[in-house]
């Protein structure tokens, strides 16, 4: 390993020092401020360091790991989205009675098993990331370990995260057999050289698409999705729906590109019935919550269906707009996603979730400008004009009227129509006179650098959402160095 | 410039209304009239001005009156290029008039957050405005989804009682038919891509596209299913008598007055002219649709025993004329639709303002409990009767002039159809009678002392009579405004259908 | 002599050498068992066949501490394992794995710092700490 290298790597070096300087804090000072100071210290230093692993790009640091533009780029999301949920967290975190320094150290831990997933070239590297994500989200899940709900959530997303490791770890383990290969060129090599298709490989594939849809929650592998998205405390919801299931949606991007899976076309069809069920499936059982929480978590299957149509149209065009596509699709979702669930935290403390749908009633005339901006995330999930949501949406359609997935668009638009009228819904509840019998939720003091993040996620939201041209710009040239 | 003026100026003023509230509550309506007045004069102004046509690029034809444009997104050839020519300017001036009367319907209707009220109601309308407006497919269909969302709080938070339902159906209806309209948009713009290699969502280049007769109609029908649900026609018009039902008076004129055209100027402008051949293909049908719509929906407003509703149900009756004189697609048949959009919006908002009006004092839209209101108010219920008779079709009221148009060009087109549609002339005076009879006539049912229109609404009826007599009298004032480019349309489809 | 029996011939000892481990272990185990005497008594279940009756469950529960310090033993002896592998190829990794292995083996020493001053390796419960430090004062 040479300096080049040394600085290419220099964003994840950083997130893990500043790991273990959150742990040395703890064991000088227990203090949270201290800790989420430094925290966001660190994470900021990443994004420097970012800057000065831009030039080296793209470098191939040993055989595990490729830091191109695009994992770049997508470092620097997930970084973003990072300091955000500190924010949330911050404020959602810093009245409980309690040790609550360890969540900050569990979200850096959790950030960079996501920074090594999204620059990981070898199957090692995978898995590590992964791991690295999944082991501080079960413990980030039941933090409150006092209570039964995120108990529960925890408990039920280790036993079927596990699950899908095992499913993981067998499909790389058939692949390797055939192959001898363990990085992502190197099978890319052996599936092109190979004149018929391969079977075992192809089995292997699949073990790996059920097990990262587990971490995707696509129908059928979603069932822990609803329960651990109402478990987990709501900053930590957030995290588990953006940063958690974005670096794995990103990887499998980078898995499919790099090693030319979609020449499978058998797996096509068996993506095209994941996403249609997902679609489906998500949206309708949305349809049946009264928790807040829980619907946001079928709208988050649901989203992942219609991102995956995107996705399997890369089958049949160009892989720059299917790039392209799902990264803008998947940036308006960290920030639509980031700040619904903010939205949530704010009004949440860690004694009541805000998860019922009566403590939004009369929202607009309690707290206006935090109304505004749930009802801007609401439709921005459901894609209305102004928001990066509908110029997402705009892509999906895109990509998917080019592929030619007529089917899937269908599914796509009574999704949409469907999505629509549980987020309006909420809206309608929040909009509603507040009546004398509804009990006061307990306005949570000072949730100021909350709303500050809220503010910025917002103006991000409008500003991708009229002028997108300048990230689609900097997505198109970060995604041309994909290969 | 002036055209993005014309869009920021009600965008703003809502802003402004909304803000305002904070100095007390009734300021936000002076600032939504002064809003609208400045957007009148802007307006008028453009007006004066159609004569010079230097603003204008040497590629446009010169129908069209005024041209803006900038590129917005260009990795997708997307600009925000606005348009404007007669018929967009008359749909303009019927906006602006419309928004005067819905603010001075809101006056003492809604009470409580009047600047949310006032915001909703000019976005909705600057959103309107942009889809009069805007020539760039993703611009327009940007606009079309921008109107739907006030439109929706404005039904949701100060509509009747069983509000959050017709909000919702609206909303679902309305959104669900664009998206399929965005569907098409997208292939429309992909096969032009394929073709010539660039992306283009610009009005005018895509018209020089050519498509596989089978996919021009399959394309042309995404843009049908969104316009006519708008419109709205049979069978996609249960939406409406839902949301014109449980709408505060003043979005119901909004909706009725002006939504409602949006529907019958994207068929005009959009769906025809892009996809001609396959439209006439299609026009049998879409005519079948029209008189369906015209005769199903008299029937219907015949059997309504809520004010509102009835009225709800004349409106998709006389949008079904406004889809029979389109699919016609000749300039009689297209002069009979564009005078039916405006003397409909008139007609149409007065007779919902007045059921405001009896609502606001009587506390209730059921015909079966008013009854003799012809004693309590006078001035009301003369009014009242003349809307009724506009509405039904008397000759020498501007909806006559706009039907027997449409009926004379359809009569070209397809005999049977405009006979079946013609027996609407008796039916329009039975549900329009009804009206009068159930709740002017007979005896009074109300013992309360109240009290008849006041100074601003009697100012605000008097001015929509005289549109309406004006366009009953002088049709060809309008005519010579939006002739130039109807027969633009025309002639680009004569063009087409040679080549 | 081919590359198998060489593995052959280096594998030969570690045979006999697991095989005479379960030799050993079976005839310990086995002799026990065929040679030692059965009793059927009814006290022959006791703890303390002619002691004292002993009262009270076998079962106590054990802190919770003792669980947490054999994980930490676990992890701590895991981490070992690595170093091991470093020792294996210490002069080929050279100086660059030296200082690798001196920043994993300070991360290490981080995390034992962090461990004693969270009190995770203090035997006490929380309240005898608290009780402690009062009775300190």
């Amino acid at each position: 390993m040479n300096a080049d290298q040394l600085a290419a790597l220099a964003p994840i070096i950083t997130i893990t020092g500043a790991a273990i300087a959150v742990m040395l804090a703890i064991a000088i000072r227990r203090n949270f401020l201290l800790a989420s100071g430094v925290a966001a210290g660190g994470i900021l230093l990443s994004m420097l360091a970012l800057g000065l692993a831009w030039p080296q790009s793209p470098a191939q640091v040993t055989l595990l790991m490729l830091l191109d533009d695009y994992a770049l780029f997508t470092m620097a999301l997930l970084l973003v989205t990072g300091l955000a949920v500190l924010g949330f967290c911050y404020d959602y975190f810093k009245d409980r009675e309690g040790e609550n320094e360890e969540l900050i150290l569990l979200l850096l831990t959790a950030l960079l098993g996501a920074t090594v997933l999204v620059a990981s070239s070898h199957f090692a590297a995978f898995f590590l990331g992964l791991e690295t994500l999944s082991i501080s989200l079960f413990a980030l899940a039941g933090y409150p370990i006092n209570r039964a709900r995120p108990l529960e959530a925890a408990i039920k997303y280790l036993i079927l995260s596990g699950v899908s490791s095992a499913f993981l770890l067998m499909g790389m383990a058939l692949i390797y057999a055939q192959s001898g290969e363990l990085g992502f060129s190197g099978i890319g090599h052996f599936i092109a050289n190979q004149p018929v298709m391969n079977t075992v490989v192809l089995g292997g594939v699949i073990l790996i698409v059920a097990g990262l849809g587990f971490k995707l929650s696509l129908v059928p592998f979603h069932l822990w999705t609803p329960d651990v998205y109402e478990g987990a405390p709501a900053p930590i919801t957030a995290f588990i729906a953006t940063v958690s299931k974005g670096a794995v949606f990103i990887l499998l991007l980078r898995f499919f590109i790099s090693t030319d899976s979609y020449g499978y076309n058998p797996l096509l069809s068996v993506f095209s019935v994941i996403a249609m069920l997902s679609i489906l499936g998500g949206n309708v059982l949305a349809l049946l919550q009264t928790n807040v929480k829980r619907m946001l978590a079928y709208s988050s299957i649901a989203h992942m269906g219609y991102l995956l149509v995107a996705f399997i149209a890369g089958g049949s065009i160009a892989p720059g707009l299917v790039i392209e596509a799902v990264t803008f699709y998947i940036v308006a979702y960290f920030i639509t996603t980031t700040g619904a669930f903010g939205v949530v935290s704010v009004l949440s403390t860690p004694q009541t979730e805000a998860g019922d749908i009566g403590f939004y009633r009369g929202l607009f005339w309690r707290r206006p400008l935090l109304a505004g901006t749930f009802t801007l995330m609401l439709l921005s999930l459901a894609g209305i004009p102004v928001t990066a949501g509908f110029i997402g949406k705009f892509y999906i359609f895109t990509s998917g009227a080019d592929g030619r997935l007529w089917g899937l668009l269908a599914a796509v638009i009574a999704g949409s129509g469907l999505g629509l009228y549980y987020y309006i819904k909420i809206v309608v509840v929040m909009s509603m006179n507040e009546e004398a019998t509804v009990r006061k939720a307990e306005e949570s003091s000072g949730a100021r650098i909350s709303s500050a993040t809220l503010a910025v996620l917002s103006l991000l939201l409008i500003w991708f959402g009229l002028f997108p041209d300048h990230l689609v710009s900097i997505i198109q040239s970060v995604s041309n160095t994909v290969r | 410039m002036i055209l993005t003026a014309l869009i920021a100026v009600l965008f703003l003023g809502g802003g402004a209304a909304w803000f305002s509230e904070r100095r007390s509550p009734g300021t936000p309506r002076w600032v939504a009239i002064i809003t609208l007045s400045f957007e009148a004069l802007l307006a008028a102004g453009h007006y004066a001005r159609t004569e010079s046509t230097d603003l204008l690029p040497a590629s446009l034809s010169p129908v069209w009156l005024a041209d803006f444009s900038t590129p917005w997104i260009p990795r997708f050839g997307i600009s925000f290029h606005l348009a404007a020519d007669g018929l967009s300017l008359l749909l303009i001036a019927l906006t602006i008039v419309l928004g005067f009367m819905a603010v001075s319907s809101s006056w003492t209707e809604i009470r409580n957050r009047q600047g949310f009220f006032f915001f909703n109601l000019l976005s909705c309308l600057a959103g309107t405005v942009g889809v009069f407006l805007a020539v760039d497919l993703f611009l327009f269909f940007f606009f079309w989804e921008l109107m739907i969302i006030p439109m929706y709080f404005l039904i949701s938070i100060w509509g009747h009682e069983n509000r959050t339902y017709a909000a919702i159906k609206f909303v679902i209806f309305t959104q669900v038919s664009s998206l399929l309209m965005l569907l098409a948009i997208v292939v429309f713009v992909l096969i032009s891509h394929n073709q010539s290699g660039l992306y283009t969502f610009d009005y005018f280049k895509l018209q020089n596209t050519r498509i596989d007769p089978d996919l021009a109609f399959w394309l042309m029908l995404g843009f049908f299913i969104a316009f006519t649900v708008k419109l709205p026609a049979v069978p996609f018009h249960t939406w409406l008598p839902d949301a014109h039902t449980q709408a505060p008076t003043g979005g119901s004129v909004i909706l009725a007055g002006v939504l409602l055209k949006t529907g019958a100027y994207g068929l005009l402008r959009f769906v025809i002219p892009l996809f001609p051949e396959a439209a006439l293909r299609f026009a049998p049908i879409a005519m079948t649709l029209g008189a369906v719509s015209v005769l199903y929906a008299a029937v219907m407003a015949y059997a309504q025993s809520d004010l509102k509703r009835l009225i709800a149900y004349t409106s998709v009756s006389h949008m079904g004329f406004i889809l029979l004189g389109i699919f016609s697609w000749n300039l009689l048949a297209l002069q009979g639709a564009v005078i039916t959009m405006l003397a409909h919006g008139i007609s149409a908002s007065a007779l919902f303002m007045m059921a405001g009006a009896l609502q606001e004092r009587l506390h209730t839209r059921e015909m079966g409990n008013m009854g003799g209101l012809w004693s309590a108010f006078p001035r009301l219920s003369a009014l009242a009767l003349f809307f009724a008779m506009a509405s039904l079709g008397l000759p020498g009221l501007g909806n006559f002039i706009g039907e027997f148009l449409v009926l004379l060009g359809a009569y070209k087109v397809s005999v049977l159809l405009t006979s079946a549609t013609a027996v609407v002339l008796i039916l329009a005076p039975v549900y329009s009678l009804i009206i009068i009879q159930k709740a002017l006539q007979g005896p009074l049912k109300i013992q309360l002392a109240l009290s008849d229109l006041n100074r601003r609404e009697l100012t605000s009826f008097s001015l929509l009579v005289f549109i309406t007599v004006w366009l009953g009298l002088f049709p060809q004032a309008v005519l010579n405004v939006s002739e130039p480019a109807l027969k633009q349309l025309l002639q680009d489809f004569v063009a087409m259908e040679h080549r | 002599m081919n590359t198998e029996a060489i593995l052959a011939a280096n594998l030969l000892p570690l045979i006999i050498y697991f095989g005479a481990i379960l030799f050993i272990t079976a005839v310990m185990l086995g002799g026990a068992y065929f040679l030692g005497q059965r009793h059927r008594a009814k006290a022959a279940d006791e703890p303390f066949e002619s002691g004292v009756v002993s009262t009270g469950d076998v079962h106590i529960r054990f802190s919770v501490h003792f669980y947490l310090l054999a994980i930490f033993f676990v992890i701590f002896d895991m981490e070992t394992v690595f170093l091991f592998a470093w020792s294996v190829a210490l002069k080929e990794s050279g100086w660059f794995g030296f200082i690798e292995a001196l920043i994993f083996i300070g991360i290490l020493i981080a995390t034992l710092i962090y461990l004693g001053a969270i009190g995770a390796l203090d035997w006490r419960t929380r309240r005898q700490r608290i009780d402690t430090s009062q009775n300190s004062r």
